[in-house]
């Protein structure tokens, strides 16, 4: 037989073979296929020896899933936006000032937790992000500033805006977090609640709630003496007016002062800066005979402490309306600021108390702040310790491996012939290590459902292959080409039948948000495919070249 | 029929240790063959409206459906301090996989304070973590996640229905194997709610398994009466000899893989083991008594009418 010709009859096999040394290649090779190994360096695949991922159940890390607070008016003022887009901005904010102000009927809200914004198809979407408001006071207050809208037109949930700036903050704030892995996305269900689902690997449950609890709302309070002599409290910076974060550092002392902590340094926008320059000046901040070094305030318990004798002249750092620092102005600070030279290079430093603290701050700043806080009333949490996955990856292997040796040995015991047998086996494996092969070439993280998806795929496979050998062999000699093909095709039509049911009996899953069963669904049905396309033919071909005069 | 099954391995005689008996069929009449299957069916449809009308759900919901708060704790405490440690009484505690490893269930959905009594009121093993792993659904979430899963189980249904009529085209064999389907699905929940098994998302997959696993037997059998000439014993028995060899690979494979991963402490898998194995006995016996007689009557006299 010619070269070429035993290519031709066994091409089934070879493909078979070339999948596998594939996938071989794919799972072992450090780089892999994957060139571009972007997570190089990270520890916990160097020690591993394949270059399959693990997701995780397998891995150790927490997954939260819990949707947003809040509630959501659509469709409120056709009025605001003409026909040819413009939007009437007066309108808009006179609609969130319905929900901040304190009238009658209005809401009183904190800027933060309001929000009336224009939406891509020009329709005007108002949302409040707490639960103290009740659908009958949110709809009254919009309806005292001529919206069009009526308690029943209120729904839970927010706006798709909201929850991509929810998803934006919290991928920030996880990575600056200093955690590498972590993800975030949005999950909505068959009934059409939304999720936002954050999964971060080597990080317990209660830390990870502590970031994500943290509505992150950073102001700079100016707290100093009026001219009637009482203390105020002046919002003079919000975390919008910060263009960029340095990363935290232990404050430097002053001569004749001990160190006050830490402190983060930050830019000031252009926009903001001439403003807080101002401020400064008028409230006598930068006065060296007033208020220049003149804060004296204590933190107890991580809050300042407000208790005082003295007049007082402090920025004040808070955090989700707590305030966490007490700085004074420093005399160089107040220098640039007393000559109006400060504002062109606006930089300031935020004081915070220690180096945890500082570097929270930090984060809230560069993440800036949840648009929205998350309903963990609702929520669904899975959290494992890296040790317990890791016994976890050992006893499903040994799963794994247990299942295949039954399933050889009753294989066995109905064929009681190893030529029929073997072939079966090693074609099952071949399936697993094609699919291994393509999980560690995408990259997709294995846990516990894909090994059932493993272990059900040996399963089909080995039932696809009893047909095809049962029908082979029926009826006496399989000694021509011919026979064999007929009977093979005639297997084949059961062996798709077969396939095209379990592939639609998994599909739900693979589509709906069900949890954990996505990977198994997934895995089962690429399995089927690789299964009908490749592997089962070449069974077919073995078979033939063992049972064949050839 | 005891003749050359093997061709071409003939000189090699056919020994297997175990092989298919071939059942003499011509012995029972049909009504007799369908009977056995159709109480089974009966009496599993009596415990699951029995239970729904007593306890409101047919089968006991787990804590991925219903909320609650699943912890494991590897600690040197026994079972009965550890549910001592708790300020709410848990649901259940049970030795998991590793030594002094427990998994302890509460209905409770405030995982927060759950970890902080563990943390706090148990001993701790060497320098393990005391809680090694921690889930908790929101009753909420569960209500979601019931309705996601009741919809997937219809659309397989439906859609493994469509695909048995799209193959046979014609009405007696198709309904033949949805009807089987159909109580290979509801006798293993049957099975669930009398010995106890929770709902749980590694059962619901195990259900939607059994949708895909069980057909195929029917439609190998469906296939070598109608589709292929010969008698139609001889038919039967060489589905047979094929179908229930598939079946009980997988019956023993599921079984192993759920003993073990109940051994482990690993109850996704143990469910899915257990509940295929159930499934697929039931799919033996619908198939080859059920189906069987179905296509047995259409083919003898259903097809002359």
């Amino acid at each position: 037989m010619n070269p070429i010709s035993a290519v031709k009859s066994n091409w089934r096999v070879l493909l078979l073979v070339a999948f596998v040394g594939f996938a071989v290649v794919a799972l072992f090779i450090p780089g892999g296929i994957v060139a571009d190994n972007s997570v190089a360096g990270n520890e916990s695949l160097q020690d591993n020896p394949t270059n399959l991922e693990f997701g995780l159940g397998l891995e150790g890390g927490t997954r939260l899933r819990a949707p947003v607070t809040g509630m959501t008016a659509e469709g409120i003022a056709p009025d605001a936006v003409s026909d040819d887009g413009q939007v009437d901005q007066n309108r808009i904010d006179e609609l969130e000032a319905t929900l901040r102000g304190d009238g009658a009927e209005q809401l009183g809200l904190e800027p933060a937790n309001a929000s009336v914004h224009v939406q891509d198809d020009g329709t005007v979407v108002a949302e409040v992000f707490t639960d103290d408001v009740s659908d009958a006071e949110f709809a009254a207050a919009l309806q005292s500033a001529d919206a069009d809208v009526s308690e029943d037109d209120i729904r839970d949930g927010v706006s798709q805006r909201t929850r991509d700036q929810i998803i934006e903050t919290i991928q920030t704030k996880i990575n600056a977090a200093g955690l590498s892995g972590g993800t975030v996305y949005e999950q909505t269900t068959p009934n059409g609640d939304h999720y936002i689902v954050v999964e971060v690997p080597n990080m317990g449950s209660d830390e990870l709630r502590t970031i994500l609890s943290e509505r992150g709302v950073v102001e700079v309070v100016a707290y100093y003496p009026t001219e009637s002599g009482n203390q105020t409290n002046e919002t003079v910076l919000t975390g919008d007016d910060i263009a960029s974060v340095d990363p935290p550092r232990q404050e430097e002392s002053r001569p004749g002062q001990a160190s006050q902590g830490y402190v983060v340094p930050v830019q000031v926008s252009e926009e903001a800066a001439p403003g807080f320059q101002q401020q400064m000046n008028e409230q006598g901040f930068t006065d060296p005979n007033e208020g220049m070094g003149r804060c004296s305030l204590d933190t107890t318990n991580g809050t300042v402490d407000f208790d005082h004798e003295n007049e007082q002249y402090c920025l004040v750092t808070v955090t989700d309306g707590e305030a966490v620092a007490a700085h004074s102005m420093g005399p160089s600070l107040a220098e640039t600021m007393r000559s109006q030279e400060w504002a062109n290079d606006p930089i300031f430093q935020m004081g915070a108390q220690n180096q945890q603290d500082a570097q929270s701050l930090s984060v809230n700043l560069k993440a800036g702040s949840l648009r929205a806080p998350l309903d963990f009333g609702e929520s669904q949490v899975y959290s494992i310790e890296a040790a317990h996955a890791d016994q976890f990856k050992q006893y499903s292997l040994l799963i794994g491996l247990l299942s295949v040796l039954t399933v050889s040995g009753v294989v066995y015991a109905r064929y009681t012939d190893t030529r029929v047998a073997l072939p079966m086996i090693v074609t099952a494996l071949a399936e697993v290590v094609v699919l291994l092969g393509f999980a560690a070439l995408i990259r997709m993280p294995l846990d516990l459902s894909h090994v059932a998806g493993f272990i059900a795929v040996v399963g089909t496979g080995v039932d696809d292959l009893v047909i095809i050998a049962d029908e082979v062999m029926d009826e006496g000699d399989v000694s021509s080409e011919r026979v064999f093909q007929s009977r093979f095709r005639k297997a084949f039509w059961v062996i798709g039948a077969a396939a095209a049911t379990t592939v639609v009996a998994l599909s739900p899953l693979a589509v709906l948000s069900l949890g954990d069963l996505r990977g198994f669904a997934i895995i089962t049905i690429l399995g089927v495919f690789i299964g009908v396309l490749i592997t089962r033919p070449a069974y077919g071909d073995i078979l033939r070249r063992l049972l064949t005069d050839r | 029929m005891e003749k050359a099954y093997f061709g071409g391995l003939q000189e090699k005689r056919y020994m297997a240790y175990f092989d298919v008996p071939e059942i003499e069929y011509n012995r029972y009449s049909n009504r007799q063959l369908a009977a056995v299957p159709l109480a089974v069916l009966a009496v599993a449809l009596l415990v699951l409206s029995g239970s729904f009308l007593v306890y409101g759900t047919p089968v006991p919901l787990g804590m991925d459906f219903a909320g609650g708060t699943e912890l494991t704790v590897q600690t040197t405490a026994s079972a009965d301090e550890i549910s001592a440690a708790f300020d709410q009484q848990p649901e259940s505690v049970t030795g998991a996989g590793g030594e002094n490893q427990y998994i302890v269930q509460f209905a409770s959905t405030d995982s927060q304070s759950l970890r902080e009594q563990a943390e706090s009121n148990l001993a701790q093993d060497g320098d393990s973590a005391i809680v090694q792993s921690i889930s908790s659904t929101s009753a909420s979430f569960g209500q979601g996640s019931q309705q996601t899963a009741l919809m997937g189980l219809v659309i397989a249904f439906v859609g493994m229905s469509a695909i048995a009529f799209l193959l046979f085209r014609t009405f007696v064999p198709s309904i033949a194997i949805v009807i089987s389907a159909f109580s290979d699905l509801v006798i293993p929940l049957a099975f669930m709610r009398l010995v106890g098994i929770p709902l749980s998302l590694g059962t619901v997959a195990g259900l939607l398994m059994l949708i895909g696993y069980s057909v195929d037997s029917d439609i190998l059998l469906n296939n070598h009466i109608l589709r292929r000439s010969g008698d139609f014993y001889e038919s039967t028995y060489r589905a047979m000899r094929t179908g229930v060899t598939m079946t009980v690979t997988s019956m023993v494979a599921m079984l192993v893989m759920g003993i073990a991963a109940f051994l482990f402490g690993i109850d996704l898998l143990a469910s899915i083991g257990i509940i295929l194995f159930v499934g697929l006995a039931a799919d033996l016996m619908n198939t080859y008594m059920l189906n069987l007689s179905l296509l047995r009557w259409y083919k003898f006299e259903g097809i002359r009418s």
